[in-house]
C-alpha cells in the first residue's frame, strides 16, 4: 500500500492538496450518507420511546419465537454448509482435474440468482404443485410454509460462503505440506487434521461468520417459503417486515436492532479475521533467502 | 464436465469429490432445474403473453433501469472510496473500511425499512428533500438509493485490492515521463483498474436486479410504476399462478446468467491481459 | 537400498517430462540429478518419491517394485524445495511429526520420540532452537529442519529437491559441505535435484545430468566433468568454447576425440584448456587477437578473436602465467588447444 499522507505531498506521484481534501471529502460524505446515518438510524428509531418498549418488543412471545427460528435455520445451514465448503475446497484446491474452472463457477450459482427465485425453486419442488408435491402430500409431510423449507431456502442462499473463503487461501498456501505429511507417514485424516486445518482455521472461521450472518439475516428467499405464520414460521427478518406493515414502526425497529447487532458484529469480526487470513496466506510466500 | 480418474497421490480427493457435487446436485442444481423443467411445461403463449404483458414489461424496465443507474453511481463512488481508502491517510481507515461490508452484513430487510423510514417526507433525509419538490421514498428514485445501498460493496470490494496492487513503479515512470497527475491517472492507472471496476459494475447490477429486502419497503410496489420484477414474482405466487411466476423467474435468471458470463469473460481477458 | 527406475515416461497435458527414463542409484550412494529447468529432473525425484505417478514404467527399490505402493508405505524421505515445513509447528513438533503418526501399533513412546528428535536436533546443531516456530528460522535452520524431520523416521531413501536452492550463496556452501558430511556418517541413499553443475560436482558421488526429458549421462562427477558424453553434457558443466577446425585439418593432438572427422567439425574447448604464447610453435596455433581482459578473480580470463574465422574464444590463465605473459588488449597471439572433444554431428545434411 502506498504511504502518501494528506500532510506530505510529493510532487508529481500524488494530486494537489485540494484534490485529495475534495476526494476525501465526497467519499466520506457518500458513506456518511448510505451507511452511516442508516445504521445509527436503526438504533435511534428503535429507542425513540424510550428502553421499555423496545425491550418489550423484543421479549414479545412472537419475537422470541422468530428468534428461535432464526437460531434453529442458522445452527442447521452453516454446519452442513461448512462441511461443504471445506470438502469441495479439498476437492478444487488439492487436486488437478478437468472442469475445475467450470465447477468453481457452479458453486457461486445461489449469488446469481435472486432471493425470491432462491426460495421459489423450493416451492416448485417441494410445494403443493411442485415435483415431490403429491408424495409429500401423501405422507403428510409438509415442507414449504414450515420451518424444514425455510432451512433448505437458508442453506441454499449460504451455500458458496465457506467454500469461496477457502478456496482462494488453500489455493495460496499450495500443496507442499500436504506432500511433506503424506511422506512422512501420516494418513488423510492426519494430513487434514493436524497440517491442513490448523492452517486454515482462521480462514474457516472466517467463512462460518459470513454464512452465519447471511443465515440469520436472509429475507427474500426465506420469505417465499415460510408462508409466514406467526409465531411459528416467522424469522427475524420476516417478523420485522410484520411488524413495521403493521405500522408498529418502533417494534420493527427494536427487532431490526438485533440484526443490526448482529451485523456490526460480523463486521467487527471480519475485520479482526481478515488480517489473520491474510497472514495465513503470507506465511506461505517463503521469505527468509530467497533469489 | 468433471473428470475423475487417474491415481491421485494426496488421499480424500474421491470423497470430498463426491460429497460436493452431490451436495451441490441435491441444494442447487436439481432444485434450479426444477425452474427449467416447469419453463419447458408452458406453452409459448402462455410464456410470451406473461412475459410481455404490460405490467411484468413495466416492471423489467424499472428494475433493469434503476439497477443500472444505481450500478453507474457506485462504479463512480466505489472507484472513488476506494482510491480514498488505499491512496490517503486518513484517520479511522480500519473503521471506515470495516463499515464498507456493512450492506454485505446488514439483513436486507432491516436495511429496507430503514431507507424507508430515511427517506420518507418525515424522515431524517426526506424532510430536506421533499421541500425541494424531490420525493424518494416509494417512487423509481428509491429504488435505486436501496440498490445503490446494497450494490456498494461489490465495487469497492473489487477495485480497491487492484489498486493495492498496483506497482507504484509505472506511476513513477509515467511521472519521470513528463505525465502529470491527471494523464497519469487516465492512461496509467484507469486502464489496469478498468477490469475490476466493470466486474465490479456488473456484480452490483446483477445484485441490484434480483434485490427484493432491501427494495420493497421503499419502493411503494405501485404496479406500472414502482413494482419491481422479484415482488412481481411473489404477488403471482400468492395467486398461485405458478406459470407467470415461472415465465417471469425464468427471463430474470438468463439475466442472471448472462451477467454472470460476462463476469468470467471479463476475469478471463483481464487474465490473459496480464499473463502475457 | 538402492533405487531401479526403468522405462519411466511422464507427460503432463503435451509436455513430455520424462521419456523413457532408466536409472540405477546404487545402494548407499549421494546421487545428483543435474539438469536446466524443465529438464525432467524434479519429476523425477517425485515419481521416485511416489508424489507424481508416472504414466509407464517402474520403480524398484532393491528389485522390490514400488511403483503401485502408496507415498506413506515407501519409507523415503523428501526434502522439499521450499522445505515445506508446518508452519503451526515447532521445530521439535515439526521434526516428531513423522514419528507421531505411525499407527499405534508401531509408535514409539513419547520419552523414545523426544529422544529421537534431541538427537536429530543435535546433528543438525540446532539443539537450541526446539521451541522456535519456521518463521523465527534463517533460510539455512530451516533447510537443516527439513532434513533432520526427513531422516526421523529412519528412511531407507532420502530424497531432496535443490535442497540448497532458495539459501544464499554463503550459506549454501557450508551448508553443501555439511549434507556431503552427514551423507558419509549415515550413508542412506540419497538423491538430490540440482540445476548448479558445481554443487552436483562437489557433493555428489555421481552425477546424472538431464536435458529434455532425457538422461545424457550418468558417471562420477570427474567423467561427467572430463569425459562428457554429448555436446550438452560439456556446455552445461562449466563454459566452453566452440572451436571451428579448419577444413581438413587434423584436429590438435592433444584431443581425446573418439573419431577424427573430415571436413567441418567443431571441437568443445574448455577455457582452462587454451594455452596462449607469443610465437606459433607447431601447425595447430592459430593466430588470434586479445580483445577484452578480465585480470581480476581466482582466473583471469582473456577473450580473443580468431584471426582465421572471427570466432570468439575464451581463454582461463593460472595467475602466475597471466602475470607472465603480460597480455595487452589488442595484441596479437597464438591460441592453442591442448584438450579438444569432437563430437560427430549427426549425419542430416
Amino acid at each position: 500500500m502506498t504511504t502518501q499522507t494528506l500532510s506530505q505531498p510529493s510532487g508529481a506521484l500524488t494530486e494537489p492538496r485540494a484534490v485529495r481534501w475534495l476526494l476525501t471529502g465526497l467519499a466520506l460524505a457518500f458513506l456518511a450518507l448510505f451507511l452511516l446515518v442508516p445504521l445509527v438510524a436503526v438504533f435511534v428509531q428503535a429507542l425513540e420511546k424510550g428502553v421499555e418498549t423496545y425491550w418489550a418488543a423484543i421479549i414479545e412471545p412472537d419475537a422470541v419465537a422468530a428468534i428461535r427460528l432464526t437460531l434453529i435455520a442458522a445452527a442447521i445451514s452453516v454446519p452442513l454448509n461448512l462441511v461443504f465448503g471445506i470438502a469441495a475446497a479439498w476437492a478444487i484446491t488439492k487436486f488437478k482435474f478437468r472442469g475445475k474452472a467450470f465447477l468453481i463457477t457452479l458453486l457461486d450459482l445461489p449469488f446469481s440468482v435472486s432471493p425470491v427465485i432462491s426460495g421459489f425453486i423450493y416451492v416448485l419442488v417441494f410445494g403443493l404443485q411442485g415435483w415431490l408435491g403429491p408424495w409429500l402430500k401423501a405422507h403428510d409431510l409438509q415442507l414449504i410454509f414450515a420451518v424444514p423449507g425455510i432451512v433448505l431456502a437458508t442453506i441454499f442462499v449460504t451455500f458458496p460462503l465457506v467454500a469461496r473463503e477457502l478456496i482462494p487461501l488453500m489455493q495460496a498456501q499450495g500443496t507442499e505440506e500436504e506432500e511433506a505429511a503424506l511422506v512422512l507417514g501420516a494418513s488423510g485424516w492426519q494430513i487434514f487434521s493436524r497440517v491442513t486445518l490448523p492452517n486454515v482455521i482462521w480462514g474457516v472461521l472466517y467463512g462460518v461468520i459470513l454464512c452465519n450472518a447471511r443465515a440469520m439475516g436472509e429475507f427474500g428467499a426465506v420469505s417465499v417459503v415460510s408462508g409466514h405464520i406467526r409465531g411459528l414460521t416467522n424469522t427475524l427478518p420476516l417478523h420485522v417486515e410484520i411488524l413495521y406493515n403493521e405500522y408498529n414502526f418502533v417494534a420493527a425497529f427494536a427487532v431490526a436492532t438485533l440484526l443490526a447487532l448482529l451485523a456490526i458484529l460480523t463486521l467487527a469480526a471480519k475485520a479482526l479475521l481478515e488480517k489473520k487470513v491474510r497472514q495465513e496466506v503470507k506465511a506461505t510466500v517463503k521469505p527468509l533467502g530467497m533469489e | 464436465m468433471v473428470n475423475i480418474k487417474q491415481h491421485r497421490v494426496l488421499p480424500g480427493f474421491g470423497l470430498a469429490m463426491g460429497f460436493t457435487l452431490l451436495y451441490l446436485s441435491l441444494i442447487v442444481l436439481i432444485p434450479l432445474s426444477s425452474l427449467l423443467f416447469k419453463t419447458a411445461s408452458l406453452s409459448w403463449a402462455d410464456f410470451w403473453g406473461t412475459v410481455a404483458s404490460p405490467r411484468v414489461l413495466a416492471s423489467f424496465r424499472l428494475t433493469f433501469g434503476a439497477a443500472l443507474v444505481a450500478a453507474l453511481v457506485n462504479s463512480v463512488f466505489g472507484l472513488l472510496v476506494a482510491w480514498v481508502l488505499v491512496r490517503y491517510k486518513i484517520p479511522g481507515k480500519r473503521l471506515i473500511d470495516a463499515l464498507v461490508d456493512l450492506p454485505f452484513a446488514l439483513p436486507t430487510a432491516v436495511a429496507g425499512i430503514t431507507l424507508a423510514g430515511l427517506y420518507s417526507s418525515n424522515g431524517w433525509i426526506g424532510r430536506f428533500i421533499e421541500p425541494l419538490g424531490i420525493k424518494i421514498a416509494y417512487t423509481p428514485l428509491g429504488i435505486m438509493v436501496a440498490m445503490t445501498f446494497i450494490g456498494l460493496p461489490f465495487v469497492v470490494r473489487t477495485v480497491q485490492p487492484v489498486l493495492e496492487d498496483l506497482e507504484k513503479e509505472l506511476e513513477e515512470a509515467a511521472a519521470c515521463l513528463g505525465a502529470n497527475r491527471r494523464q497519469t491517472f487516465m492512461r496509467i492507472i484507469l486502464p489496469a483498474v478498468i477490469p475490476a471496476l466493470l466486474t465490479g459494475f456488473s456484480l452490483a447490477f446483477a445484485r441490484g436486479i434480483g434485490e427484493y429486502g432491501s427494495v420493497i419497503f421503499i419502493a411503494g410496489n405501485m404496479p406500472m410504476v414502482s413494482e419491481i420484477t422479484p415482488l412481481l414474482i411473489i404477488t403471482k405466487l400468492e395467486q398461485y399462478d405458478y406459470a407467470g411466476a415461472t415465465a417471469i423467474a425464468t427471463v430474470m435468471l438468463l439475466f442472471s446468467f448472462l451477467i454472470l458470463l460476462s463476469i468470467n469473460l471479463i476475469q478471463w481477458r483481464a487474465r490473459r491481459h496480464a499473463e502475457r | 537400498m538402492g533405487i531401479q527406475v526403468q522405462k519411466i515416461s511422464k507427460k503432463f497435458g503435451t509436455y513430455t517430462a520424462l521419456d523413457h527414463v532408466d536409472l540405477q542409484v546404487p545402494s548407499g550412494e549421494l546421487v545428483a540429478l543435474l539438469g536446466p529447468s524443465g529438464s525432467g529432473k524434479t519429476t523425477l525425484l517425485r515419481i521416485i518419491a511416489g508424489l507424481e505417478t508416472p504414466d509407464a514404467g517402474s520403480i524398484h527399490f532393491d528389485g522390490e517394485e514400488t511403483t503401485q505402493r502408496k507415498v506413506r508405505e515407501r519409507q523415503v524421505g523428501f526434502v522439499f524445495q521450499h522445505y515445506a515445513l508446518f508452519r503451526h509447528m515447532t521445530v521439535f513438533d515439526n521434526i516428531a511429526f513423522g514419528l507421531t503418526v505411525k499407527p499405534k501399533t508401531e509408535r514409539p513412546d513419547k520419552a523414545r520420540i523426544r529422544r529421537r528428535v534431541n538427537e536429530l536436533l543435535q546433528l543438525i546443531q540446532l539443539d537450541n532452537m526446539a521451541n522456535r516456530y519456521p518463521a523465527q528460522l534463517s533460510g539455512g535452520q530451516r533447510q537443516r529442519v527439513a532434513l533432520a524431520r526427513a531422516l526421523a523416521t529412519e528412511p531407507k531413501v532420502l530424497l531432496l529437491d535443490e535442497p540448497f536452492g532458495a539459501l544464499d550463496a554463503k550459506v549454501r556452501q557450508e551448508l553443501r559441505r555439511w549434507l556431503r558430511n552427514l551423507h558419509d556418517e549415515i550413508h542412506v541413499t540419497s538423491v538430490f535435484v540440482t540445476h548448479d553443475q558445481e554443487e552436483a560436482l562437489e557433493v555428489a558421488d555421481r552425477v546424472v545430468v538431464m536435458n529434455q526429458a532425457k538422461i545424457e549421462q550418468v558417471g562420477t562427477p570427474e567423467q561427467v566433468y572430463d569425459h562428457p558424453a554429448s555436446p550438452f553434457v560439456f556446455s552445461f558443466l562449466g563454459h566452453v568454447n566452440l572451436f571451428h577446425c579448419r577444413s581438413g585439418d587434423h584436429p590438435a593432438g592433444a584431443i581425446a576425440s573418439p573419431t577424427r572427422v573430415e571436413g567441418r567439425s567443431i571441437g568443445y574447448v574448455r577455457p582452462g584448456d587454451i594455452r596462449i604464447s607469443r610465437s606459433a610453435a607447431t601447425s595447430e596455433d592459430y593466430p588470434a587477437e586479445i580483445v577484452f581482459i578480465q585480470g581480476a578473480g581466482a582466473l583471469p580470463r582473456v577473450e580473443l578473436r580468431r584471426l582465421d574465422n572471427g570466432e570468439t574464444v575464451h581463454a582461463d590463465l593460472p595467475r602466475e602465467k597471466y602475470r607472465q605473459l603480460g597480455l595487452q588488449i589488442g595484441e596479437k597471439v597464438f591460441i592453442r588447444p591442448t584438450n579438444m572433444r569432437i563430437f560427430v554431428p549427426d549425419y542430416q545434411i
